[in-house]
């Protein structure tokens, strides 16, 4: 008999997804090739149709998860009981097999939304026909490499749960939803930009079309790095937020290219140039996604959250392989249409800093991607064991950062085309000494090592950067019309979102960069043993352990220690650092307890057990500089690029002075 | 902090139960005590043997706080970083170390990111002054008139159309 | 087409590399001991009292030099090492005369409950000692439990083995030493 159970219902919206995917890759391409309009919208609609169906599925695996249905073999592999709510829909994306699912719906809804809104041009069909072929790997890989959806024919009572280090803190329902919602992103102008290649429209109508698609993919990717580094300080028990790990790593690079992607494409918008490095850039930062996925989930290269080795690898490498190997070869055999016939009238001009950050960011993302995959390299090739760890990637990394951020404060202020010497003259002096004032400060204050006190001047110099945008800006207008600072202001920031947006995204990019200054560079990492009742001094505080506790909430166990904690005298807070069990799984999980300051951050994680009758225990304490501030920069990075990206108000064509000028821009 | 003290009567079975749970990891077991900051800074520059590509100053693993102890204890007796980092080397091979040394077949990890940025740079710049050749083959505005015209538009020009914004603005 | 075939070469190789990767499974098994060809250090370890009658309290590592070795470590929660325990103790039984076997509970502090209970579980009669802060296991600079280094007579270190050994593995070794 046929059972109509929630894994049978997700099977076959993930199979049915899967037929109607196909048959859009090839109605879109066939339509687009013999200009056949029934076909095409056959293909778009067929968008809705795999969405819908995928979304069925979604909703089936949802419905599995809450209400505990162990027949699927996703949900008794990873889920339980007695877990709270949250960690139950969070399990969707816990583990591979549903966090490919999730991939693939996030795919599906994009591809339908496209479907819809793309004003229908010659490059939609094609693009609608790649984004399908994505979809039909994706949807393929659920289907028949990672299927959540098994049905077991003898289901357990319970199941284990998720993983611990991913139930440990509600991050995780929101850092991985928010890199997929990165990498489906930067697929939607890769699909244009392989559609631009086939129609031969190497133009920048491809890039004008995703635009949006773009910053808000890259924004997503910048959101989901931030909040993976929180999740990692809060979880990992050892107060560092970014490790250099191969998952990380995977992360950060076509975080890269696509921060590359997103400068240079301006200067072809602005500038006609630069058509196959742009295309080349989308290929490059498309396939990262790919490489870095197969990286991390087939156990190649050894990483501390590799969290479920699958079956996948292999198909993902096939996948990188051939959308590799395709588009660039794309690329090439239209080589005579995307090959720039530039020209350039000076190279001290926007497009020239635009450039130059180009190769930084592109350096950056080769040397990262050398140092993941260099073990593996060394291996095949000499068969010795290589290790590259976070020292390598700092050393490296950290002087092309310096100058990406030398660069971030001069491309703003440089005009497209030529800089006039004399106001960009006037203008490096201003920054520069603010950038001497700043390092003066830190140096004055005690700071001596090399690149926080540069990062400080860096600091200086891209704050006064900035006011000289906005006053640059702001001044003349307001001398001319009379009208308040504010008020030229408020209408500044409301025409120029784009380029108000992007003031506040770099604006975000220097706050992270202080944070991690701070953080990285002056951490105190200490263990303290603290005798309960005993003030011990730490960093200009005093910690006093007053008793142990233990307790059980939803599932966890938790048995840690209550530490007050004095400063001058004063309790300013209780931290209460622990070790977490979750339900079954043997696995201990140091869990820290954060006293957040906008200063510094007190972090104190159990280093040794807890027993009732001990008279002391033992606690890793760390301090650790403005921490805080890369939080509170990723979120302002988020704003801007939010703000750059929220709807312009169809332009007020009453000009300021429109009576004066009225005429000049008609 | 009510929640959590109320939530402490749960007391001594609940106490032996959580114990013994937490005794089955083998890290839990190790005797540990206090350590230096220098520790964690030596530590963060060792890999742990036994993780999957973990530091010794960020593992949980037994024998990552081992490591610690003993560094702890090598400082006390009067060595310095490099001498730390020497001993695990000698044991472990080059494979501990997270700062690969610059030598043999690691030399090309160290060189090519950096011949990779002076490449690129460097053929900017070829490409650069071949686009301006290109550039300056076009007839130039005579550049009074230019900063005649920016003197008026420059002032009074709120931006191009919404997308098309980016020319700054100049006093 | 010479720009397709740039490409193509580029992706080939990229292809190469992580094909071998697959192959090659787990990136950190095996990796070579440092200690090849050098010295075995020495150390004098605690022993567990089944072997205070033959050896002793303490196995000095130097009052035995002049034998090959075979230098095994294993902790009571490690699951291979249940699974090698037998072949040891069988190549114990057989080349006693010529080979000393030597047992070393690591990484597992503090218990010695647990050690005991392995080692009567398998009746061990080569001498097993106690590493307790796991210092031994740094010396030899160990990658985890079980591994087992090979000792020539004259002190240097032949060969090491990760993971579990067996019966037939250690007969060849021990074979090449003593020849």
């Amino acid at each position: 008999m046929f059972d109509l159970s929630l894994g049978v219902l997700g099977s076959a919206g993930v199979a049915l997804a899967l037929a109607f995917s196909v048959y859009a890759a090839i109605a879109g391409a066939v339509g687009a090739q013999r200009r056949d309009a029934r076909l095409q919208t056959s293909a778009r609609l067929t968008s809705i149709g795999v969405f819908l169906a995928v979304t069925t599925a979604v909703v089936a695996m949802m419905a599995a998860l809450l209400t505990d249905d162990f027949s699927v073999k996703y949900v008794a592999e990873h889920s339980r009981i007695d877990s709270p709510l949250w960690v139950k829909v969070v399990t969707l994306w816990a583990a591979l097999e549903g966090s490919v699912l999730l991939w693939a719906w996030l795919l599906t809804g994009y591809t339908a939304i496209l479907s819809v809104t793309t004003p229908n041009t010659a490059l939609r069909p094609w693009a609608i026909s790649v984004m399908h072929t994505v979809q039909v790997f994706f949807l393929g890989v659920v289907a028949f490499a990672a299927n959540p959806f098994i049905v077991l024919a003898a289901p357990p009572l319970d199941g284990p749960g998720a993983n611990p280090l991913l139930q440990n803190h509600w991050m995780m329902a929101v850092h991985p939803v928010l890199m997929y919602l990165g990498f489906v992103g930067l697929t939607v102008p890769f699909a244009f930009a392989m559609a631009a290649l086939i129609t031969k429209r190497p133009g920048t109508e491809w890039m004008r079309l995703t635009r949006r698609w773009t910053l808000a993919g890259w924004g997503f990717l910048t959101a989901a790095i931030i909040s993976g580094g929180w999740w990692s300080y809060e979880v990992l028990g050892w107060g560092g937020f970014w490790a250099w790990d191969p998952v990380e790593n995977v992360s950060i690079m076509p975080w890269l290219t696509a921060t590359a992607f997103i400068h240079s494409v301006q200067v072809q918008e602005r500038r006609r140039m630069l058509k196959a490095w742009n295309l080349l850039l989308i290929v490059l930062t498309f396939s990262l996604t790919l490489l870095g996925t197969f990286l991390i989930r087939s156990g190649v290269i050894s990483s501390v959250h590799a969290f479920g080795d699958g079956p996948v690898g292999p198909y993902f490498l096939t996948f990188f392989l051939i959308v590799a190997f395709a588009s660039l070869t794309l690329v090439a055999l239209r080589w005579d249409q995307v090959r720039d016939r530039s020209e350039l009238d000076a190279v001290v001009s926007r497009e020239g800093a635009f450039l130059g950050v180009n190769v930084l960011f592109l350096s950056l993302a080769f040397a990262v991607l050398l140092g993941t995959i260099f073990p593996l390299l060394v291996e095949a090739v000499t068969g010795a064991r290589v290790t590259v760890g976070a020292p390598f990637f700092d050393q490296v990394s950290l002087p092309l950062w310096m100058i990406v951020f030398a660069l971030m404060g001069v491309g703003p202020l440089l005009p497209w085309r030529r800089a006039e010497t004399q106001t960009l003259k006037r203008n490096l002096t201003w920054m520069l000494g603010a950038a001497a004032l700043a390092a003066g400060i830190a140096l004055a204050l005690g700071m001596r090592k090399v690149y926080p006190t540069i990062t400080i001047g860096l600091a200086g110099w891209n704050l006064a950067s900035f006011a000289l945008l906005l006053a640059g800006a702001i001044v003349p207008r307001a001398r001319i019309t009379g009208r308040s600072f504010a008020s030229v202001f408020k209408s500044y920031a409301y025409e120029n979102k784009r380029r108000f947006g992007s003031m506040i995204v770099h604006l975000g990019a220097v706050i992270v960069a202080l944070g991690i200054t701070g953080a990285s560079g002056y951490r105190v990492d200490q263990q303290l043993r603290l005798e309960y009742g005993v003030p011990t001094a730490f960093q200009g505080y005093e910690l006093v352990a007053t008793e142990p506790f233990a307790e059980r909430t939803g599932g966890r166990l938790s048995v840690g220690v209550l530490v007050d904690v004095f400063q001058n005298g004063r309790q300013v807070t209780t931290l209460s650092p622990r070790i977490n069990t979750f339900g079954n799984q043997q696995m201990n999980v140091p869990t820290a307890s954060v006293r957040y300051t906008i200063g510094h951050d007190l972090y104190l994680s159990l280093a040794g057990s807890v027993t009732p009758d001990a008279p002391s225990v033992i606690i890793r304490a760390v301090q650790s500089p403005m921490v805080t501030w890369i939080w509170i920069g990723g979120a302002v990075m988020a704003l801007g690029t939010i703000y750059t990206l929220s709807p312009a108000r169809e332009r007020v064509r009453r000009r300021v002075t429109s009576e004066s000028t009225a005429g000049v821009e008609a | 902090m009510t929640r959590l003290r109320t939530s402490r009567s749960l007391a001594p079975l609940a106490w032996l139960a959580l114990l013994a749970l937490l005794a089955l990891a083998p890290a839990a077991a190790a005797q540990e005590q206090e350590l230096d900051p220098r520790v964690f800074e030596i530590a963060n520059e060792l890999r742990c043997p036994t993780c999957v590509s973990e530091s010794v100053g960020q593992s949980n693993a037994a024998i990552a706080r081992e490591m610690r102890t003993l560094i702890q204890e090598q400082l006390e007796t009067g060595a310095n970083r490099a001498e730390v980092l020497v001993f695990f080397q000698e044991r472990y091979g080059d494979w501990i170390l997270l700062d690969p040394p610059k030598r043999g077949v690691n030399l090309a990890l160290w060189l090519l990111p950096v011949a990779a940025a002076l490449g690129g740079l460097t053929m900017l710049g070829v490409l650069l002054r071949r686009w301006r050749a290109a550039g300056a083959a076009h007839v130039e505005a005579d550049p009074a008139d230019v900063a005649r015209v920016r003197a008026v538009l420059g002032a009074t020009d709120v931006g191009g159309p919404a997308e098309e914004d980016d020319e700054p603005w100049r006093t | 087409m010479r720009r397709v075939f740039v490409s193509g070469l580029v992706v080939t190789m990229l292809g190469a590399l992580f094909v071998f990767g697959l192959l090659r499974g787990q990136p950190d098994r095996d990796i070579p001991s440092n200690l090849i060809g050098r010295t075995s250090p020495a150390f004098a370890l605690p022993l567990y009292e089944h072997y205070a009658a033959a050896f002793g309290p303490v196995l000095d590592l130097e009052a035995h030099r002049g034998r090959p070795m075979i230098i095994n470590f294993w902790a009571s929660w490690c699951g291979p090492c249940y699974e090698e325990a037998p072949h040891l103790e069988r190549i114990w039984q057989r080349y006693q005369d010529d080979v000393l076997v030597i047992g070393i509970q690591t990484q597992d502090r503090d218990a010695r409950a647990a050690g005991r209970a392995f080692i009567d579980r398998f009746g061990l009669s080569f001498p097993n000692a106690i590493d307790n802060d796991s210092r031994v296991s740094i010396t030899y600079g160990l990658f985890g439990v079980p591994e087992t280094f090979f000792v020539k007579a004259d002190g240097t270190v032949m060969h090491k083995h990760a993971g579990p050994v067996t019966e037939a593995m250690m007969t060849e070794r021990i074979e090449a030493m003593l020849r």
